[in-house]
């Protein structure tokens, strides 16, 4: 009753609430009309990829090879580690490929999905009764990796698998990571590199040159390996580590690789993209792809480059470098310790 | 006690007890309040009510809607000694 008087008193003051409203309205909104909030680098439309994600909902099959190799060798990373993790948070990307995959590893026992679009999300939840591990017990949630919803230290891990390489602020959606997860918390990363998809990169540029006169940014610029170490450390994670895998995936014609990048949702979602690509464009890129790169056996390669990441958020056990001047045997003396036995 | 058992129930199907425990507001990070009323996510300092489609919270902040006049308490201590003041009138 007291809440019910309370509403009724404020329409008197809704005046007042809606000068406020206004103006959370234009802080919450991710579209920077105002420019609120220049500073913010806009560099993938979040909307469009949404509505990639959405599609690709339909369109991804639980036997791609290179999704699956991809979301096993990050999985696989869990082995290695004595710990277990009874809470896991599982970023947007291959949900799917990594639910079907997580075998037990790393002792999961709630494993929490999140996406930004909501049909893949369902596509997950559906899926939920033919996944082969049942002792897991899963939720589902669409958020913004920007953006994440998740109660401070309140994770054992946090998967994200071939997703964060589409957000705009990368380091701050790492240290929201961070702060989710609990001290001696994993953060588990695989994105795609700067590597990825160099041959469609030139076959694009070369045939805008040759049609068009110009280029346009085909493809996103991605993140190169010696970044994802500063990532790590400018996140705040301890026991940062690198490193990188790279596959190449043959495909029948350049068209198939469309197709293929369409079924993952990996396809231009750039803020300054261009909107059209004439029909010849395309088929000269095709070509061009099919005469510079193609095997002799017809097929047509393309690289991914995988960036793995782990870090850990800090905890008292783990170790730590002394601070300087803190050794009490010099250098030189390490010959007279070790070097007598050579 | 079969009035319990429902609410319990409708909890769980709202959005579960793992994400009731863990989800906050994508933008302030303060706690979300389940409403029954409208089965959506109302974060109370904003203002802001993200959605619940089939059981599946729905935080992206675009997705949140604000609202106007009610539920809010946005309105703090400014609105509520301007209240006051219109009472006593």
């Amino acid at each position: 009753m007291r809440a019910l008087n309370s509403i009724l008193r404020r329409n008197s003051s809704s005046i007042l609430i809606r000068a406020i409203t206004k103006h959370s309205r234009s802080s919450f909104c991710t579209d920077n009309v105002d420019g609120l909030s220049n500073s913010r680098v806009k560099i993938f439309d979040r909307d469009l990829k949404r509505k990639q994600r959405d599609r690709a909902a339909w369109l991804a099959r639980l036997d791609d090879s290179f999704i699956s190799s991809v979301a096993d060798n990050l999985l696989d990373r869990l082995e290695d580690c004595k710990k277990s993790f009874p809470t896991a948070l599982c970023l947007g990307g291959s949900l799917k490929a990594t639910r079907h995959l997580l075998r037990g590893q790393g002792g999961v026992e709630k494993l929490i999905m999140m996406d930004t679009s909501i049909d893949m999300v369902k596509s997950c939840k559906d899926a939920e009764k033919d996944m082969p591990d049942q002792n897991v017990e899963t939720s589902f949630f669409v958020g913004d990796e920007e953006f994440l919803p998740v109660k401070e230290s309140s994770l054992d891990l946090v998967i994200s698998c071939l997703g964060l390489h589409w957000t705009n602020d990368l380091p701050g959606a790492m240290i929201q990571s961070r702060l989710a997860l609990k001290p001696d918390g994993l953060f588990l990363a695989a994105i795609l590199g700067g590597e990825t998809l160099k041959e469609l990169r030139i076959a694009c540029t070369v045939a805008q040159m040759e049609r068009e006169g110009g280029i346009s940014p085909r493809l996103s610029p991605l993140a190169q390996v010696r970044d994802a170490g500063n990532l790590l450390t400018r996140a705040g994670f301890n026991l940062p580590g690198v490193d990188v895998d790279e596959y190449t995936v043959k495909y029948e014609n350049a068209l198939q690789l469309i197709e293929h990048l369409r079924a993952m949702g990996e396809t231009n979602a750039l803020v300054q993209r261009n909107n059209i690509l004439k029909r010849e464009t395309a088929l000269a890129t095709a070509a061009v792809y099919q005469s510079m790169f193609g095997a002799e056996d017809g097929t047509i390669p393309a690289t991914f480059q995988v960036i793995f990441m782990t870090g850990w958020k800090e905890h008292p056990s783990q170790p730590k470098a002394k601070s300087r001047g803190s050794a009490t045997v010099s250098f030189q003396d390490l010959q007279k310790q070790f070097g007598s036995e050579n | 006690m079969v009035k319990l058992s429902k609410m319990m129930m409708k909890n769980i199907e709202g959005i579960g007890k793992t994400l009731s425990e863990i989800l906050v507001c994508p933008l302030t990070k303060q706690p979300l309040r389940y409403c029954e009323k409208t089965g959506s996510l109302i974060s109370d300092e904003i203002g802001v009510s993200f959605p619940v489609v089939d059981g599946i919270p729905c935080l992206v902040p675009k997705d949140g809607k604000i609202l106007e006049d009610e539920g809010s308490s946005i309105s703090g201590g400014l609105a509520s000694s301007s209240d006051t003041k219109e009472v006593k009138e």
